[in-house]
């Protein structure tokens, strides 16, 4: 096979078996790869109805074909499993350098199965595999986790996917950190991880990806690197401003959501753009694996030193969802959340959720005794309370579980700005209604990636769409842009390249990657089943359609209060139904038999 | 009079962050804007996202869009993230 390794490795931590498997090429044809493959195998491997927690969920790193390759930004992979906050499939993507280093070893997938007795870290070293005692690290954070296995694996070349303390406690949100400053951040992939007692995987590798036409290939490839090096976006907004450049102009457009999606428009959000960010603590800027594009943010600050980001997610979610202004603050935040193993959204929408409880008197500061109080803009919770969630302590244990059980709790669903209960990001959806299509159907969960509607809605690319638009029109863009998304995700490449690119590009390298000469319609059709797949694994899983394609009823009762949006709620009982018939869904949001033959997938449901 | 709110790596070519024109549309503001500062010319060709009061000029009358006094224009060059 080319593109692909061929091969998959299964590591049981129950029996400590360690086996590899062929991977087979007609499911690469059909699925990529990726976010797509890892998805088939965990919706044929495990019960969709297990517990997350439990041994039988599997946990399963994803590389994609071009990963490990020259194509541009080919570094990225998924982790796949049965998320512990949604109840529903989760796939984690991360860049860094993770993921080449598992192909170059000699593996597209490695897939955790079972259960350590007691903490230990998979090391891989090309053919030579061990499940190693980690005890010793049990309880460290990500940084000094990677240093130490680093050293005792003796290769600094070696690249390491971890946990910190927060997976080690089963935070619902807890990532998988790689490269120390890179997460595999939603839906708590790391909870499932630190659920094995599994602490780490180490990779180093030392082969080559095999391309089914190299000279092709690399012309292609460099056709690509000048398209996306050209394009104003790639090539100057995003390695000059970062992922942070968004905030001033989200804030402006009037959706950057504060006060727990209160409102869509903060006073300081200037202090904490990406302007700002250049200007007060960036040091440079930093690419990952084969990346042309570099929006990775080196910072610094003294109390910390230096860090990686923080990202525009990152800077909304304990920044402006939270009320708070300081920049300085959300750095030194990020960087925690970093070094124990946090997803950033996950963590600033849950304490956004609490802050709002505490202001409407629903949380008592009886509760929290002389913990700080949750009020909107106390930069001191962050410091405070991040630290009590990954140890579980105090109000700290109730934090854990995510906003939306923590509302549930009080009785108070409704203050949960979330979706199929994952936090949502940070674009309030009664500014770009085709975005909120997107976080209501999205199989994670509330996930603003899997189908970015911000970039036709607001930037304006490809084209300029009206946010408020909810015609067919915009249901057809949103799937189009969830099933391109689906065979990036599935590829290996990140999805920033979409800027640049079309989904005739990714054809194109792919079919010189791999050798399969599909038609740029074939390999939509493949992010289409993946896209499908993913939805019959939710609906195994539990998923109802009427309860869980949905937002939050804030979004569809109560008017934006100010700004350029003001007045508008997100009209999804109208844009829902065009969605679900495009999609082939019958009008309840199940796929129909026709639907389920043409993809061939009728055999899963 | 409109103020001028300038982002990213605009900010580098006008100086500062914020200016305050005389102009009655948004072309004729743009013309200004590139009268005085002739680089802004370049980096606008390459796409920019213009709202008046944040609301995007594509879904007003674009170039013809009518501005009065203390309206807001905010220009931004081709950004994007995640």
């Amino acid at each position: 096979m080319f593109g692909y390794m061929g091969k998959i490795l299964r590591v049981n931590l129950t029996s400590g078996e360690i086996k590899v498997e062929e991977l087979k090429e007609e499911d690469a044809k059909e699925f990529i790869g990726g976010r797509g493959l890892a998805s088939k195998f965990l919706l044929e491997e495990i019960d969709p109805k297990v517990d997350p927690f439990s041994p039988e969920n599997k946990l399963i790193f994803a590389t994609g074909p071009l990963t490990g390759t020259a194509a541009p930004t080919g570094g990225r992979y998924m982790v796949v499993t049965k998320s512990p906050l949604t109840g529903f499939i989760a796939s984690s993507n991360s860049g860094g350098f993770f993921g080449p280093e598992l192909k170059f070893a000699g593996y597209d997938f490695l897939i955790v199965e079972g259960k350590a007795e007691h903490p230990v870290y998979i090391s891989i070293k090309d053919e030579d595999v061990e499940i190693k005692d980690a005890s010793h690290l049990w309880g460290k954070r990500v940084g000094e986790t990677t240093d130490k296995l680093l050293e005792e694996f003796g290769d600094k070349k070696a690249r390491v996917a971890c946990i910190g303390p927060a997976g080690e406690n089963l935070v619902r949100f807890a990532s998988i950190m790689n490269d120390k400053h890179r997460a595999a951040g939603r839906s708590g992939v790391g909870a499932v991880m630190g659920s094995k007692n599994l602490k780490a995987v180490v990779v180093r590798g030392t082969k080559q990806v095999e391309l089914a036409d190299k000279e092709k290939f690399m012309s292609v490839v460099k056709e690509k690197i000048k398209k996306i090096k050209e394009n104003p976006i790639t090539g100057g907004g995003l390695p000059n401003y970062g992922t942070a450049v968004l905030v001033n102009i989200i804030n402006e457009n009037g959706l950057y959501p504060t006060y727990n999606f209160q409102t869509g428009v903060f006073k300081y959000a200037y202090e904490q753009s990406g302007e700002a960010l250049v200007a007060k603590y960036l040091v440079r800027n930093h690419p990952c694996f084969a990346c042309p594009i570099g929006c990775g943010r080196v910072s610094y600050h003294p109390a910390i030193g230096i860090t990686e980001g923080p990202e525009y997610e990152s800077i909304w979610a304990l920044g402006a969802s939270c009320g708070i202004n300081d920049l300085a603050s959300i750095v030194i935040a990020n960087h925690l959340c970093d070094e124990f193993g946090l997803d950033t959204i996950s963590t600033g929408g849950t304490l956004a959720a609490a802050m709002e409880l505490y202001e409407k008197g629903i949380i008592k500061q009886e509760e929290l005794g002389d913990a700080p109080p949750l009020r909107f803009g106390n930069s001191e919770v962050l410091h405070y309370y991040i630290e009590k969630i990954v140890k579980r302590e105090g109000f700290g244990d109730k934090l854990a579980e995510g906003s939306y059980r923590l509302a549930e709790s009080y009785g108070h669903p409704e203050y949960s700005m979330s979706v199929k209960k994952q936090e949502l990001p940070a674009y309030d959806p009664r500014g770009a209604e085709g975005h909120g299509v997107t976080y209501a159907t999205s199989n994670r969960g509330g996930c603003h990636v899997r189908g970015y509607m911000i970039s036709p809605e607001i930037l304006g690319v490809p084209v300029k769409l009206d946010p408020h638009d909810v015609s067919e029109e915009k249901a057809k863009w949103v799937k189009i842009f969830q099933d391109l998304t689906a065979v990036i995700d599935s590829s290996g490449l990140c999805l920033f390249t979409s800027f640049a690119l079309g989904a005739d590009d990714y054809a194109e390298m792919l079919n010189a990657a791999t050798g399969f000469e599909f038609i740029t319609d074939e390999w939509l059709k493949a992010g289409e089943r993946v896209w499908n797949i993913e939805r019959i694994f939710n609906l195994k899983a539990g998923l109802i359609p009427e309860k869980d394609d949905t937002l939050p009823k804030r979004f569809l009762e109560e008017p934006m209060p100010e700004g350029p949006n003001k007045g508008h709620v997100v009209k999804l009982h109208e844009i829902l139904p065009k969605y679900y018939k495009l999609r082939g869904w019958d009008e309840k949001g199940y796929p129909t038999e026709e639907k389920l033959k043409e993809l061939g997938l009728d055999k899963y449901y | 009079m409109v103020r001028v709110r300038v982002f990213a790596t605009l900010r580098s070519i006008i100086g500062k962050n914020e200016v305050e024109l005389q102009a009655s549309t948004v072309g004729e503001l743009l013309e200004r804007i590139y009268g005085k500062y002739p680089k802004m010319k370049k980096e606008l060709e390459k796409g920019a996202v213009i709202l008046v009061n944040g609301k995007n000029i594509e879904h007003l009358e674009k170039l013809n869009t009518k501005l009065k006094h203390e309206d807001v224009v905010s220009i931004f060059p081709p950004v994007g993230g995640g």
